[in-house]
Parts: C-alpha cells; structure tokens; sequence
C-alpha cells in the first residue's frame, strides 16, 4: 500500500516536472518568436494568422501594416514592398471582422506601424463577439499578459511544435525537416514570411480563377434555398456602429499614420446576387459604403480607394474563385493602382464610384 | 463541469476526494451522500437550470421502483406502475429531446409554423435510460429495495452522469455500499490516475487535435475526393478518441474512489465484421438495447425475418437516440442494415474454410471499418443533403486536390490509424477486468518497469497541457 501511495506521488510530481519542462522548451524555442526573434532554431511561420500575427507583430521590422481578410491574404509582402516602397507586414486574417482587424492593428500601431494598407469589405461590419471575449483571437496573447502567457507556455500543442523546431534544427535533419515541414501535421510549417497564405510561385491561376467557377458560386449563392444568408448578419446601424467605433476610433486615435484604406474588386456577381436574391442587403451595402466612403474622405491621414467599379476587371469572371475572391493578377492591379493613386476617392466627391457602380449593377444582364 | 478543465482536476476532484474518504472514517453512508452531493454540483455548474429536472427524475423513479419492490401490488397494478414509470421517463425524454423534431415535420408536411425551443438538459438521454433499465428490473423482480442516498448516487454518480458508461444498477450500487471503498486504497488511485491521465491524453491531444481536419469534409461546400476522405477519417478518429478519452477518464476517476465502472470500448475499429463492432464501441448502449429492447421485442426467437426486423427497430431508435434528426435515423437504419447483411452472411456461410478464415478476417475488418466511417457521414453531417454532398464526393476520384494541407492531413490521419489498429487499448495495458474487480496486477507485483510510470506521467502532463478554454465531449450533446 505505501508502495502505491509512493509510486502515486513520483507520477504526479513527474507529471509537474514535465509539465514545468515543456513550458521551459516553449520558452526558449518560442516557435512563435512572441519573446524574440528565433535565434536558436531557424524562424518557422505559421498560416493560423489570429496567433501567428501576434509573434510577427513583435519580432519583425515594419513600417506598414497591411490589413484584411481572405481578399487581401494571398498578397506576397515582398510585392508590397516592391509596389510602394514600403516595409510591410502583412496581417491580413481570413474571415475576420472589424474588431478583430482594429484591435491587430492597434497592436501593429503600437510597435511602429506608421501606415497602414486597409482591404476593407462591408461585411466585417456585422455584428460579432466583442474582442475582449473573442473566442477565435486571444487578446491576452497579443498584450503579453500572464494569461496569454500561460497559455502559450503550457500547451502541448506548442510543445510539440518546440520539439520539431529543434529536431528540424539538427544540421543533418535540416534540410530534409525544412522541406518536409509544409507537408506534416505542424504548424509552424513555413520556413519564408513570404509564403504565408500566398499561392505557390508556379500555382494555376486559369485552373483556380475561372467564368465557370464564378458562375457555379453565383448559382449557389443565389439558389432560393440559401439566398437569405446573403443578408445574413447584415444590419445598417449596427454596421455603422461598429464602423464608427472600431475604424474611425482607430484611425482618429493615431493621427499621425497614414491609412490607405480600397474597397476590392469584386466580381460584378457579388452585387447583382443581391440585386437579384436580396435586394435589401445590396441597399443597405450602399449605404453603408455611402456612409463609410463621406467619413473617410473626411478625414485628413485616409486615402480611400474604390475598386468596385473598375469593369475591367470586375466584369471579367476569370479573374474570380467564386463572387468575391479575386485572382493575384488582380492583386498585383490592386498594389498598381494603391501605387499611382489611381481609383483615390476625391474628398469632393465621395460617392462617385459609387454611383458608378450602382449603374453598373443596374445595367448588368448576366449571359451563360 | 468538464473532465478537460483545470477546475475539476485541481480543484473539484481532489476536494470530493478528500471529503469522500474523510467521511468514510466515520461512516458508511456519509460518504455516499458526500458524493451524490457533489455530483449533483459537478451537475449544476454549467447546467445548474436542468438540476430540478434531474432531481425530478430521481424521485419519480425511485418512487415507481419502491411500489415495484416493497408494496405488494397485484399482476396488473404491478403493470400499470411500470407503465406509468416508462411513459414518465419516455415522455419526459420526448418533450426535451424529441418535441422540436416532432414539430418541424408536422411543420414540413402541414405547412404550420409551429416553434418549439427547448434545450436539451445535458445527459438527459444517459440518466433516462439508467432508470427504465432499474424499472423493468424492479418489474421482473430482480432489484432489491435500495435506500434513497444510493439509488441517487447510482443515478446523479458524475464521472458517468453526463455522457455514460451507462450504468446498471445492480453493478453499481453494491459497490456504494460496501465499506471498503470508503478507505482510499493507493493501488486503484494510482490506476485510476494512470487511466484518468491516458483519458485525458486522447481526449485533448488525440481528439481535438484532429478535429481541424474534419471541417475537411463537413464546412466545405464542395469538397474534392481527398478531402470528403480526410475529413470523414478525421471523424472516425476524432469521434473514437473523444468518447473513449471520456470514458476511460470516467472509469480511472471512479477507480479513484474505489468503484469500478463497465467499460465501454473496446478496440472498436479492429472489428472484422459490424456485429463484433457493436461488441466493441458504446458496449454498455448495445447491452442496454439488446436486454431491454431487442430482446423484448422477440430478438431472434422469431425466426429470420423477425430478427431481422427487429435488428432494424432496435437500431433505429439505437439512432435517434443519439438525436432527433434524420442523419441520426439513417446512420440507425444504415447499422440496422448492416446487421442484417451480417446475420444473413453467417447464416449463409456458416464456416469459412481454414485456409481463407486470415484472409477474410482482414477482408471483414476492411469492410466494417468502411461501411462505419460510411455512416459515421450521416452522424457527423448537418443534414441529410449535406451528407450526401460529401458521401457523392467521397465517391468521385476524379476531382483531387492533394495539396500541401491536403498531404499534411493524410499524414496526420495515417498516425491516428496506426494507433487505432496498432496500440493496446487502455483496459490491456492497465489489466483491467471490470468483473473480477481487478487492475493493473503487475504494477502490483512489481513487474512493471520504472518507465512505465513515467510514461503515464508523460501522458498526464500532455493531457494537461493540451486542456483548450473549452472543448466539450461530442458525447454531450446526446
């Protein structure tokens, strides 16, 4: 019996030693470079962007931010940097709101961020958790508190993800590890910053972005079985409301940094499926970018862009994955014409482009 | 309150622990309601609304059982008492469970818009079926009067509540009434951490570290071949680990207090034919359905086709057991079928001969293990529609992706295959033997290896850094 009780305790306090070990390894190898940037091991980055944004933010050099969700996060910061003279970093997070993308980037802001490049769809506006409850976004990690802290340490995710950073670290494994990496089950799988979310240098655009794609997408989306999820979420003052406090309060809040905040080029689809199946969510993305398009141009560090109605591009289907999500050849138009100025919303007259693309929408008749 | 949760692991299970065996210094039932006290607290926190109803249940039962054991009622008041205790319990799981589902198809075929929302009170489906089975034996005479502090404890006992073993009573309650449970005894502590740590690994390292890949399948709108696979083995994996994770932490904190629970899994994925799968995954659901439903319903004293109408009733509310949905009766009727394939085979191939008995086992575990994950889709899906969205690209070899994700998700998947076909189940490696009351012998004839322990001390601190904020047993939404 005492023999149990003893092998009972030498579990446990093992157990803690353990427990205490990996924390320590997390620590020193810190894959998510939070304290430091990577020294020890060779820096690995991660696509899981709510937590790899966190170490980028705090171990990489940059001047510019650059901001948005799935439409701005196949961009390559190395082309961003090329286009606009910039030292960028990119931050952009799928799927993310408007909460989420101020809070990020007042973090960016925080450490050195003197502009910032801002894809901005209407519909990070919706109604989502506020950030200090956000499930999906530790704020605790991004402020180093004890509790982001903690959880960065004890985890046996990043545990495992120190290890491998270490055996991948063994001069006769590296090579082999590095390379491998993007194919096995581990996050920090990336070994350029580069790569992060950007498509391979040889990737098919004609095979991924295509008319028949574009078309299947604006079929399902529009198909009266799911055509109310296009409003799904959508609500004018709520959207205001949180365009107020979480952009405007972010931007008058750093008057000293410059924002270049673009509208993207969607598809045409995109409006005309609300045209068509929701007309009440295309007034009230009207409005809201009315509203949004007369604030900014009013404030003295925004430069707004406004790429929705340039048909050259949003009337071409090839140049689409599905209604909204753009090809990298549009991507490189996009940093072109964030470049030369090109498509700037004049503070004069804010609802120009605008008014452009409603005729647009209006116009369009959908051929197959 | 969840296993997963650093509360219940250093706060609330070292606390009843100390309590339980304090008490049992003293007496022999204080312990008892010690610990249906705090199990009804690991109960109220995070369900604290669905306690009454609990307590509800409780007392209905048992006071159906009492005129079932000690008033001396006639044939048909015994009858009528035993009606009145399944309708009570049926209805009950029907309003809570049930009535939404109702309505939505009396809504789809009437054209009504009648809406009910009703939250399903958590381990309502385990506590319910607990209960009937105490009633019908109680019925048929093979229950002894119990006292009330027990058959509560037997009911409200937390480390089953939510999400089972489901327990049988005259398995459980002589154990809370023996004394020598109430003296910690150091050998089943140390098995039940090792078990409880071995839980917790597959539950927050194995389960919900594949649980990423299953999205894969299930929250694409249209997902390749490679990816309808990926995700739908990520399922399987995910789902075995989870609930087995769950049950093997139940059974190493109830060995903590001396009380040795049914296991549950064994080996499930190994099966070689559906009927031995059902042998090995949820045990104690299957037992429950063929000694209460099955075999009252004539079982296969019926001839062939009776047993084989029966397999299907019997499978079919098996399933919408699980929920009220229609994935949940398919996936039912889908088993329900394969059962019947299976009888049928064996009755049409009594003997394999010798020379291809190996190959055909691996033939057989092959098959089950596909027409499992098969209808693990109808399980896992959001709906039928999407079901069949996944099962037609599972069935579409053409559209491949194989990209970089796709890869590191068919490594990751073939790791959890291999521990799944490969690895000792927990009940072999810790000898336990559930009937004998016995576990883990060689560790107590010390001819376990020092390394042993340490790795059971890996495994526990794993399982300890891999707790997340909150992550729930799929077993709980049942």
């Amino acid at each position: 019996m005492q023999s149990a009780f003893t092998h009972l305790r030498r579990l446990l306090l093992a157990s803690a030693a353990c427990v205490l070990g990996a924390a320590a390894l997390t620590f020193i190898v810190d894959p998510l470079q939070l304290f430091r940037p990577s020294r020890l091991v060779p820096a690995f980055y991660s696509e899981d962007t709510r937590v790899q944004n966190a170490g980028l933010i705090r171990s990489q050099p940059f001047d510019t931010a650059f901001m948005g969700t799935s439409l701005a996060i196949h961009f390559r910061q190395s082309d961003i940097d090329r286009m606009l003279g910039v030292r960028s970093l990119k931050l952009a997070m799928t799927g993310s709101n408007s909460r989420q993308q101020a809070f990020v980037l007042e973090q960016a802001i925080d450490r050195g961020a003197r502009r910032v490049i801002w894809e901005m769809d209407d519909f990070i506006y919706i109604d989502a958790a506020d950030i200090e409850a956000d499930p999906y976004l530790s704020v605790d990690l991004y402020r180093r508190t004890t509790k982001g802290i903690a959880s960065y340490l004890f985890s046996a995710a990043m545990a495992k993800e120190s290890v491998f950073a270490l055996v991948r670290s063994v001069p006769l494994l590296r090579e082999l590890l590095t390379r491998a990496s993007p194919y096995l089950p581990v996050k920090f799988a990336l070994s350029d910053i580069d790569d992060i979310y950007a498509l391979p240098r040889d990737f098919d655009v004609a095979r991924d972005y295509n008319t028949r794609k574009t078309l299947a997408a604006f079929t399902y989306i529009t198909d009266p079985v799911r055509r109310r999820f296009l409003g799904e979420g959508y609500s004018y003052e709520a959207m205001v409301r949180h365009f107020e406090q979480d952009a405007v309060g972010l931007i008058a809040r750093h008057p000293d940094v410059t924002f270049d905040i673009y509208f993207p080029p969607y598809s045409i689809l995109q409006f005309v499926a609300m045209r068509d199946a929701s007309p009440e969510t295309l007034k009230i993305v009207t409005a809201l970018t009315a509203h949004i398009a007369r604030r900014l141009t009013q404030m003295p560090n925004v430069r707004l862009h406004d790429f929705r109605a340039v048909a050259a591009v949003t009337h071409d289907l090839n140049n689409y994955s599905d209604v909204i999500h753009h090809s990298p050849v549009v991507d490189a138009m996009v940093l072109k014409w964030l470049a030369s100025g090109e498509h700037r919303v004049d503070p004069k007259a804010p609802l120009a482009s605008l008014n452009e693309l409603k005729a647009q929408v209006e116009a369009y008749r959908l051929e197959r | 309150m969840l296993f997963n949760s650093y509360p219940f692991i250093l706060l609330f299970l070292p606390v009843v622990l100390a309590g339980y065996f304090r008490l049992g210094r003293r007496s022999n039932l204080a312990p008892v309601v010690w610990l249906a006290l705090a199990s009804i607290t690991f109960y109220a926190i995070g369900s604290w609304h669905f306690v009454a109803l609990l307590l509800l249940s409780i007392a209905f039962n048992y006071g159906v059982g009492h005129l079932l054991i000690v008033a001396e009622l006639t044939h048909p008041q015994r009858k009528a008492a035993l009606a009145l205790g399944l309708v009570g319990d049926l209805l009950m799981l029907g309003i809570f469970k049930y009535a939404g589902f109702v309505a939505e198809n009396v809504n789809a075929l009437l054209g009504t818009h009648v809406a009910l929302h009703i939250l399903l009170p958590v381990g309502i489906s385990f506590y319910t079926f607990t209960q009937i089975a105490f009633l019908v034996d109680a019925y048929r005479g093979q229950v002894a009067a119990y006292a009330l502090p027990h058959y509560a404890l037997f009911v409200t006992y937390f480390p089953h509540l939510i999400a089972g073993p489901i327990l049988h009573h005259k398995d459980m309650i002589p154990q809370f009434e023996h004394e020598e449970t109430k003296r910690p005894d150091g050998h089943l502590m140390l098995c039940g951490v090792i078990i409880f740590a071995i839980g917790l690994f597959k539950k927050t390292c194995l389960a919900d570290g594949i649980q990423p890949l299953v999205a894969l399948a299930f929250e694409a709108r249209s997902p390749s071949f490679d990816q309808a696979w990926l995700g739908a083995l990520a399922y399987t994996f995910q789902l075995y680990f989870d609930f087995s994770g769950y049950s093997d932490m139940a059974i190493g904190i109830s060995l903590m207090f001396g009380i040795f629970l049914p296991v549950n899994f064994n080996s499930p994925y190994k099966a070689t034919s559906i009927v031995e799968f059902w042998r090995r995954w949820h045990m104690t659901l299957s037992q429950f359905l063929r000694d209460y439903l099955y075999i009252p319903l004539g079982g296969n004293r019926r001839g062939r086709v009776l047993r084989y109408v029966n397999l299907l009733i019997t499978m079919l509310l098996g399933g919408l057991w699980h929920g009220a949905a229609w994935t949940f009766v398919i996936w039912g009727a889908l088993h329900g079928a394969y059962l019947c394939v299976n009888h049928a085979f064996n009755a049409l191939v009594p003997n394999v001969p010798p020379l291809l008995a190996r190959p055909g086992r691996l033939l057989g575990a092959v098959l089950t293990f596909l027409a499992v994950v098969i209808a693990w889709v109808f399980f896992r899906a959001e709906s039928v529609a999407w079901a069949l969205r996944v099962l037609h690209a599972m069935a579409a070899p053409s559209n491949l992706v194989l990209g970089r994700e796709e890869i590191a998700a068919l490594v990751q998947v073939a790791i959890y295959a291999a521990l799944v076909w490969l690895a000792p189940n927990t009940q072999a490696l810790m000898e336990y033997d559930h009937g004998n009351r016995e576990v883990g012998e060689a560790l107590r004839a010390g001819r376990t290896r020092p390394l042993v322990l340490y790795a059971a001390s890996l495994l526990l601190a794993f399982g300890f850094l891999g707790i997340q904020s909150h992550s729930e047993f799929i077993y709980f939404r049942f």
